[in-house]
């Protein structure tokens, strides 16, 4: 029960930093998810010539005020979806996000029912052959001796 | 379940991963293929890949297939952030006086910011028409990065060569002038 209020608590106050991120994006944090186009990797982890000349758009961006939003969309109208390292949270961009987590829980729930099912097919064990009296009656006594 | 259902199942499964391997190789082999610039090296003149794209200027698309069989064409594939993308541009532009009216000068400025490429071409003095291929979609039809690249179509719309070394501006030129 901490525990989750503990998670609904940090939830609640990760949403005003989201906010703020999305109205006053920092060039730091848009490096690390905007994609060189010749490079291949995140601008933070590039020096050439193309990823400074993108840093240099969104640092201007940034100080004329636009959001994160608006800034991601101006870098995907000039050089489409692949410059933003993770799809955007709309349209097809939804699909990259939604299935791998859909394709996990689908898994998890056939693995489930897989094990529920092979759990009640089981049948007890067959209870094994009536002891001999005479060994039986050996064994009480061996264990009231050892009770003693 | 029934067994006949089982069956179908699994044999569903089996065809999704078949067909998974299949789009796999598919996708493999086709990304062995380098364009235009490695069909030219093997010795083959393809025809040149068609794009369909917006103009720098904003005075409408250049539609590089409706050329076929009009004028013969120099692609200069560029950007703004390119630097020895202006002297090859600067010889296209000086190239372009002697053979403006035979030969169509088509740039495709490439991974690029649109407003970067037009003040680009100001500053330098390009006057010949280029489109905005922002994704390098086109670019990577045609070989890829590297650039500065430039190919020369004949007449035709056979890719007749690349250019590689100074002299092949003008051994280029006349040969698809002439074409």
């Amino acid at each position: 029960m901490r525990k989750l209020i503990f998670l609904l608590v940090a939830a609640l106050l990760a949403v005003p930093v989201a906010h703020a991120s999305e109205r006053h994006p920092t060039l730091n944090e848009l490096e690390g998810e905007v994609m060189c186009p010749v490079c291949g990797t995140t601008l933070d982890q590039s020096s050439s010539p193309a990823a400074q000349q993108i840093k240099r758009v969104i640092a201007s961006r940034i100080a004329a005020g636009d959001t994160k939003s608006q800034i991601e969309n101006q870098l995907v109208a000039e050089y489409g979806d692949a410059i933003l390292a993770a799809p955007q949270h709309k349209g097809l961009g939804l699909l990259a996000w939604w299935l791998p987590i859909a394709g996990i829980i689908a898994a998890a729930a056939i693995v489930g029912a897989g094990a529920w099912r092979w759990s009640r097919r089981r049948e007890p064990l067959p209870a094994g052959p009536p002891l001999d009296p005479i060994l039986e009656a050996r064994l009480n006594d061996e264990l009231s001796r050892l009770d003693d | 379940m029934t067994r006949s259902v089982r069956l179908a199942a699994q044999g569903l499964a089996i065809a999704l991963v078949v067909g998974l391997l299949a789009l796999l190789i598919w996708r493999v082999a086709n990304d062995s293929n380098k364009g235009v610039s490695q069909a030219l090296r093997d010795g083959q003149h393809p025809t040149a890949p068609a794009f369909d794209l917006s103009r720098l200027d904003g005075r409408g698309r250049i539609d590089l297939a409706s050329l076929r069989g009009k004028k013969p064409i120099v692609l200069d594939f560029w950007a703004s952030w390119c630097v020895p993308c202006i002297h090859e541009s600067k010889r296209l532009e000086a190239a372009r006086k002697q053979y403006g009216n035979r030969v169509a000068f088509i740039g495709v400025d490439t991974k690029d910011f649109s407003g970067d490429a037009r003040s680009w071409q100001r500053k330098h003095g390009i006057t010949y028409p280029s489109v905005h291929d922002g994704s390098g979609g086109v670019l990577t039809k045609w070989g890829g990065l590297p650039i500065p690249r430039i190919f020369f179509v004949a007449r035709s719309g056979k890719v007749v060569g690349e250019l590689i070394v100074e002299e092949d501006l003008p051994r280029y030129l006349r040969q698809i002038a002439a074409s």
